[in-house]
This record gives structure tokens, C-alpha cells and sequence, in this order.
């Protein structure tokens, strides 16, 4: 039980912070951590108050070879992010017969490019309306807006390819008018990447991570 | 070469000016290995004394050394510089991996086992607050503590006991132990906060 009056709640995350509750009571209170905001807010007060007698602690060397098991404690864990997110890739597999539809209908009436060509429809995650589409082919890359599509003032659409398996690519910030044209192909982009628009900050682009979940994405598929 | 791994690379060569913490963290939020690396060089042995002293083993020390470093290498975006102290962020990862490594482990066979002994030959870390801590609102706030609350709370700190561990290395019955940390940790909030 967590308790709701402001002193309880202290007395509890200091004794959190300290050590001294047994697990299960310590497990209820890690739990409850991200959604109690006081109770989040008293376990950092504990921690930055009492931290200064951590030095009571006298360093030592740790055992060696300790970076290598840390770095291959990395490797094989996955830095996360939310292009690793289930929800999305669901979302892209519920979206993918309506962007087959339109990838149909686009085909019919595109004009014909030389060498491999790939396409792209890119709707919001959780919808079906396109809002930008993207051709991809030796000669470059053109994305361009399909639907009347606006971000907030002080921020941007900036594009990122994402290659099955790997991080989010910068490929640059959409223009106002919702195109992006770049001149040749970015190795990243071949069949079976996806194409994802997240809100970024105009300036500092092209941005080294996403800092937010995509607003619209699809996956390149070949145009024939 | 993509573009996020050219900007890490000339962050991976700027990180030997890097100075602080807060600014080794943010190179580890966007991928540095080599700020993590630095990090590593600079926190490792207060980090480790902090975890061989909560868990009393080496080798449970090394886990939670490990899996702090992965921790920070994962989950570096969730620290920020205007809400804390970035060592003492790093402290309580390393506090916590280890508390965890010793539940895990059954902390009551752990502390039962005779080879660990609950030990009369380290240096009384109570005692040591005098030497050792700054003069500073801790310190301070500590000091008005009566004796037991302070005990309490500093073996419980720095040595990851338990209240019944603190019970037995007094040794005072466990009711008592419950309320010296309660009424310890009252009295230094109320001193702390302004």
C-alpha cells in the first residue's frame, strides 16, 4: 500500500531509498514510481539529500576485463527507442492492404524511371489517409506531401529512413511546401525500409535520433 | 558513411574534452561509446566501492557494476541535468543494482553466512561521518540525529542493511530499528527541507 499523506510518503521513499523495506515492498514501491509523481519526487529528494554518504564508501578496483563484459553487456542488449516499439510495427502491418491499394493506384499513373524504383505511402500510424508519398529510383529521392499536412510553427517534418533492423536515419527537414528532393540515392533506402516523419526542431538539422515517436510512416516497396 | 555515425565519431573525439558528467551523459544519449567509455574510467572505482560494500562479494559487486554501465548506456535520455546531481544519479543505479543482486541472492542467507561476517574488523562507518563527510547539511542535519537514528540510517545507507540486519548488528529488537529509521528519516527531512 502506498500512503497518500505527504509524510507517510516520505517516510516510505526514504526507506526505500535507503534499503531497509523488504522486497515485496520494495518492488511495489519501484512500481509505483512512474505513476505517482510525490512519490517519485520524494525518492529523488532521498536520493540527491543523502547521496553525500555514498563516500563513506571507500572506492576500490573493480575486477578486470570489467569494461569488456560492460561492452558486450551493450552489444547484446539493444539500445531502445521507439523504432523498436510493437505498437508501431502493428500499426504498419494493420495499415499495410489500404497502402497496397494506394500503391496500386499510384503505379497506374506514375511516370515510368529508369533502373530499380521503389515507393512509399505515408500515413499516420494509426490511420489509413496518405498524407505523403514517396518515390525513390537511381535519379534520387522525392517525398511530397498528398494531403494538406502542417506541423507547428516552431517545428519541422524531418524524414528518417529506417533499414529493417537498424536506427533511424536522418534524411533531412520537409520544406514548407511538404516536399524533401535529395539528388541521389541514400544507401539506406531500398525495399523493405521505411520512410518515417517525426516533429523536430527546425534548427540542428539533420537531428542524430528521433526525439519523438513518427506522425506519419510507410515502408518502401518495389514500384515493379 | 550515414550521417548519425559521422556526428558520433567527431563526438567520440571531442569526449577527451569532455569534463562533467552531466556533459559525458548527454554524449552517452546520443550514442557515444567513447563518452561511456570516459565515464567508465572516471566512475568505475567509486561506483564499485559503493556496490562491494552494499553486496559484500565481488563477483555480486562486478554484476552490478555491469549492469549499471548497460543501464546508463540504455537509459541515459532518462536523466536530465536541471532535475539532479548526475553522480548521485549514478549512485543510485549502482545502489539499487546491488540491493537487487543481494535480494535476489536471499539476503537473509547472505547475511547469515558466517564467512561474510556482519564484521567487527572494518572501521566503524558510523564513526567515520566525522573524517570523512562534508561540512556540509547532511553533515549537519546527521549531527542532530539522536545516536541510534543516525546509526540506523548510515548502515542502512552505505552497508544495504536491512531493518532486521540492522537488528542484529546492534543488536536491538527489530520494532525498535522500524522506529529509529522513521523518526531519523522525520528529523532530517524536516532539517533538510528549507
Amino acid at each position: 500500500m502506498i500512503p497518500d499523506t505527504p509524510e507517510e510518503l516520505h517516510v516510505l521513499a526514504g526507506e526505500y531509498v535507503l534499503g531497509v523495506l523488504e522486497p515485496d515492498a520494495a518492488r511495489e514501491v519501484a512500481g509505483a514510481l512512474a505513476q505517482n509523481a510525490a512519490l517519485s519526487r520524494a525518492v529523488r529528494f532521498w536520493e540527491e539529500r543523502l547521496h553525500p554518504l555514498s563516500g563513506l564508501a571507500s572506492p576500490a578496483e573493480p575486477p578486470a576485463g570489467m569494461w569488456q563484459r560492460i561492452e558486450s553487456g551493450i552489444d547484446g542488449a539493444a539500445k531502445p527507442g521507439w523504432w523498436n516499439a510493437l505498437w508501431l510495427w502493428r500499426a504498419v502491418a494493420v495499415a499495410a492492404t489500404a497502402v497496397a491499394a494506394c500503391l496500386a493506384l499510384y503505379i497506374a499513373f506514375a511516370p515510368p524511371a529508369a533502373g530499380p524504383s521503389y515507393v512509399a505511402v505515408l500515413h499516420a500510424p494509426q490511420g489509413q489517409q496518405p498524407a505523403f508519398v514517396a518515390t525513390a529510383s537511381p535519379r534520387g529521392l522525392l517525398v511530397h506531401a498528398v494531403a494538406s499536412e502542417t506541423a507547428p510553427s516552431d517545428r519541422g517534418f524531418e524524414l528518417w529512413a529506417i533499414p529493417p533492423g537498424a536506427k533511424p536515419i536522418s534524411l533531412g527537414m520537409m520544406r514548407d511546401d511538404g516536399r524533401l528532393e535529395l539528388g541521389t540515392l541514400p544507401p539506406a533506402i531500398s525495399p523493405g525500409t521505411t520512410l518515417a516523419i517525426t516533429l523536430e526542431p527546425k534548427t540542428g538539422a539533420p537531428h542524430p535520433a528521433p526525439s519523438s515517436a513518427p506522425v506519419f510512416l510507410g515502408t518502401l516497396v518495389p514500384a515493379k | 558513411m550515414h550521417r548519425d555515425a559521422q556526428l558520433r565519431a567527431l563526438m567520440d573525439r571531442k569526449v577527451a574534452s569532455l569534463a562533467s558528467l552531466d556533459q559525458l551523459l548527454a554524449g552517452v544519449q546520443h550514442g557515444s561509446r567513447a563518452a561511456l567509455k570516459r565515464l567508465y574510467e572516471l566512475e568505475s572505482r567509486r561506483l564499485y566501492g559503493i556496490a562491494l560494500r552494499i553486496a559484500r562479494r565481488p563477483e555480486v559487486a562486478a554484476d552490478a557494476l555491469q549492469d549499471t554501465f548497460v543501464q546508463v548506456w540504455q537509459n541515459a535520455a532518462s536523466f536530465s541535468p536541471e532535475r539532479g546531481n548526475a553522480a548521485a544519479w549514478l549512485t543510485g543505479i549502482v545502489r539499487y543494482r546491488a540491493l537487487d543482486a543481494l535480494r535476489k541472492l536471499g539476503r537473509e542467507v547472505l547475511s547469515d553466512d558466517p564467512a561474510l561476517g556482519d564484521t567487527g574488523d572494518e572501521p566503524d562507518i558510523v564513526a567515520q561521518i566525522d573524517l570523512r563527510l562534508a561540512k556540509d547539511a547532511l553533515r549537519r542535519c546527521l549531527d542532530e540525529l539522536e545516536e541510534k537514528q543516525r546509526r540506523c540510517i548510515v548502515l542502512a545507507f552505505v552497508d544495504g542493511l536491512s531493518h532486521a540486519e540492522i537488528a542484529r548488528r546492534l543488536p536491538a529488537p527489530l520494532g525498535s530499528v522500524k522506529s529509529w529509521v522513521r523518526r531519523g528519516l522525520l528529523s532530517l527531512r524536516s532539517c533538510l527541507e528549507p
